[in-house]
């Protein structure tokens, strides 16, 4: 009876505690207040960015962040942005989505970003919409060519970069229209909103497959999976195969053919095509095997010096992000970095959340940036760029135009059609200083 | 002179009571801790679950994560494919899980030691995975299971700035005290006395009338329930199921809860939570105090919670609760 009474009393005990020490956790106090200006102090814009530092995917695009801390660096030594000096906060979320909502949380309520910039990934980014729309946070010039982004209703305060994987597709299926008629074609891509977004867009380009492989996010690192990929390959003996995913998934699929001597014409997406990336993965002899191979961007070729943008760009890394090799992922981070500086400039000195927002609509369309194809920030629309060019890998790993030069095709999300196109790029900024 | 018992109603009113309490509280903190809040009650739910079933019926599970991703994947596809409310929707996730357990138990019943440690073990490996092979499951990508704000008359009571936290809290926090209720009430009936008998000595419990298979299968069952439970409610916390969610990794954090709880001490799953949810704050704290290096952020949690495991382990076998606490618990388990 005692032992029954003691029962009795020690699980209340433990009741007790439960409930006492969900509210302790939940200590210190502190008034419920959502805070839609966090991020901005007198001397100080802080700002988030999460993207894979570790993981399958991280190579290539672990440095990014840190060519984005870079310019910063240099712009911070320049004065800064009216006057406050930018601090990057770097977040890893091993290209999970999970893990992209868990540190999500830590930036916006932790560290109390005033925007986030440049966050990677089509799953990751979808899986803290929600939390982003909910707290009003900005969130700038994405490293994603989602086309469900463009829907500002769902997506109010999200901005891409990236021309969509929709106009990719279809201007791919276009090139291998013009240039590979009557060829078989066979896609390898990554099996998430990335992947269908392609496939939407190689449809409605007419694009027919002999063999369509998906892999999911990260099994490109399982020797297992990129097997069953180069077998699949093998036996539908493609003229030309597509390779829709990241740099890591690119080199896995180059280095797995070149193992048991599968040849086909490889065309890389502009996600997967540094081939910088591509060699650190799949090893220094990888290079050859990027040789012949074609690829698209919007951006230039990181080794064209002759580019206004690359060569400030390349000099900036050279001080400010030594030791580190000046590729597609360096490029890509200065030049978001450098449109953020702009967008921050453009909000004026009294910065808000709102008065950034309102300022990327008003003038985002003039910012200067790298890319060749006009930026279509407006009121109604969040997408940045809407072209790409091709390039054939030479036998150092390097991209270079087609041609020589840039020629750039353009199109929609949707049916429109695909054409060449030209347009005036901005000047780069005196010292690549955003002087808007 | 005699001591005052609480009855089971009694000690549901208390509950009650201090789940009130703990929402008005709600008030006076700020997001984060919300957040975490609702976490240390998720943890809480997957913990007893373990503790249940090894603590209190001897069998070791190594694999209660898969279970857990079974109860969310339930529910997520209930709630997104087929619309039902979230209440039915976590049902729905338990329902399924409890199947699952079911079928497990019966298999794990005939099993013992190291050989039902590397079953469960397998199951939480290749458990997930399975998602990455059926579209229905959303693949890599996942499922989405945002069960949106708060309801309308929880808004209009507490104001439209009721964050989603915030309502994540208030639910998982009462549904943690329910559970805690739940399995002090079991414990206490015929159940828990065959369960502790059972795993004190499954011979002198056979010759005392107990089916000894039966009462390890339902003990299973009512673990994977709750572990199903947990899943459900990680599940809406975190706004999607995907397959990344439930890693290996994730079995292995309950059991390391459980331990820190003391296996076997239900009231100590409370700190187990606690410190689980402390765990990457601290370490995040440290990491700062040490320059933020990558390498140092990206493995300091697991290094402290290897050393906690291995202090724990070595001078407080019974677990981080109060020892005092404990040792009456442990007088009135034998």
């Amino acid at each position: 009876m005692l032992v029954q009474r003691r029962t009795n009393r020690g699980l209340v005990v433990a009741a007790l505690a439960t409930a006492l020490t969900l509210i302790v956790s939940a200590l210190p106090a502190s008034a419920l207040t959502i805070h839609r200006q966090d991020g901005v102090s007198a001397s100080t814009i802080t700002l988030g960015i999460t993207v894979p530092l570790t993981g399958a995917a991280a190579p290539g695009y672990n440095k990014v962040p840190y060519a984005m801390q870079a310019y910063f660096n240099y712009v911070n030594d320049n004065g800064g942005v009216n006057g406050r000096k930018i601090k990057l906060v770097i977040k890893d979320d091993a290209y999970n989505p999970v893990l992209s909502k868990s540190v999500t949380n830590d930036l916006i309520l932790k560290d109390k970003v005033f925007a986030i910039v440049g966050s990677l990934g089509t799953a990751e980014n979808e899986a803290t919409t929600r939390f982003v729309n909910d707290h009003g946070v900005p969130r700038l010039f994405i490293n994603t060519g989602f086309s469900g982004f463009a829907n500002t209703s769902k997506y109010p305060t999200t901005y891409t970069l990236l021309p969509s994987y929709v106009m990719e597709a279809k201007i791919m299926g276009q090139y291998i229209k013009d240039n590979f008629a009557g060829k078989s074609v066979a896609i390898i891509y990554q099996d998430d909103d990335f992947g269908a977004d392609a496939l939407k867009g190689f449809a409605i380009a007419g694009t027919k497959f002999v063999a369509k492989i998906p892999y999911a996010s990260g099994s490109q690192a399982d020797p297992t999976v990129v097997g069953k990929w180069i077998s699949g390959l093998a036996a539908a003996k493609p003229d030309v195969t597509i390779m829709f995913g990241v740099s890591s998934a690119s080199a896995a699929a180059l280095g797995g053919s070149y193992k048991v001597g599968f040849k086909t014409q490889w065309i890389l997406g502009s996600v997967g095509g540094d081939g910088t990336t591509i060699a650190s993965v799949a090893g220094p002899t990888a290079v050859g095997l990027l040789y012949g191979a074609i690829g698209t961007s919007f951006l230039p070729a990181p080794t064209d010096t002759s580019d206004p943008y690359v060569a400030q760009f390349q000099a900036i890394n050279q001080k400010y992000n030594s030791g580190v090799v000046f590729d597609n992922n360096v490029l890509e981070g200065m030049n978001t970095a450098m449109l953020t500086v702009e967008a921050l400039r453009a909000a004026g000195s009294t910065l808000t959340r709102a008065s950034l927002m309102k300022a990327i609509a008003k003038s985002g369309s003039t910012f200067a940036s790298a890319g060749f194809s006009p930026l279509g920030y407006s009121s109604t629309s969040h997408i940045g760029y809407n072209g790409y060019w091709f390039g054939t890998y030479g036998p150092t790993g390097a991209i270079k135009p087609q041609g020589g030069t840039y020629t750039l095709y353009t199109t929609d999300s949707a049916s429109g059609a695909v054409s060449k196109t030209t347009s005036t790029r901005p000047a780069m900024p005196e010292k690549g200083l955003p002087n808007n | 002179m005699r001591k005052r018992r609480f009855t089971s109603l009694q000690r549901g009113g208390l509950l009650l009571i201090l789940g009130i309490l703990l929402l008005v509280t709600s008030n006076f903190v700020d997001e984060l801790r919300s957040y975490q809040g609702a976490q240390v009650a998720v943890y809480l739910v997957a913990i007893s679950s373990i503790i249940l079933l090894t603590g209190y019926s001897g069998q070791i599970s190594l694999g209660h994560g898969a279970i857990m991703a079974i109860g969310s994947y339930a529910a997520a596809l209930a709630f997104s494919l087929w619309n039902i409310s979230f209440e039915f929707a976590i049902l729905f996730g338990m329902v399924v899980g409890t199947i699952a357990g079911f079928i497990l138990g019966v298999a794990a019943a005939r099993l013992s030691g190291p050989y039902l440690a590397g079953t469960t073990l397998a199951l939480a490996v290749g458990l997930p995975t399975i998602a990455d092979q059926f579209k229905v499951l959303g693949g890599e990508q996942g499922l989405n299971f945002d069960i949106g704000d708060a309801p309308g008359w929880i808004k209009r009571f507490e104001g439209s700035d009721f964050t989603q936290y915030r309502w994540f809290f208030w639910l998982m926090t009462l549904v943690a005290l329910g559970v805690v209720w739940a399995i002090t009430n079991l414990l206490q009936s015929s159940f828990g006395r065959n369960w502790r008998a059972v795993s004190n000595n499954p011979v002198a419990a056979s010759l005392a009338g107990i089916n000894v298979a039966r009462a390890k299968v339902l003990a299973f069952t009512v673990s994977s329930a709750l572990a199903s439970l947990a899943g459900a409610l990680f599940g809406i916390l975190l706004g999607i199921v995907t397959p990344s969610a439930f890693p290996l990794t994730l079995s292995f954090t309950i059991l390391t809860g459980a331990v820190l709880a003391g296996v076997g001490n239900l009231a100590g799953s409370i700190v187990g939570a606690v410190v689980l949810v402390a765990i990457p704050e601290f370490s995040g704290a440290l990491s700062t105090h040490l320059g933020n290096s990558q390498k140092v952020t990206a493995n300091l949690p697991g290094l402290v919670t290897s050393l906690l495991l291995i202090f724990v382990v070595l001078f407080r076998p019974e677990g981080l609760w109060p020892k005092k606490v404990w040792k009456r618990s442990r007088q009135l388990n034998n």
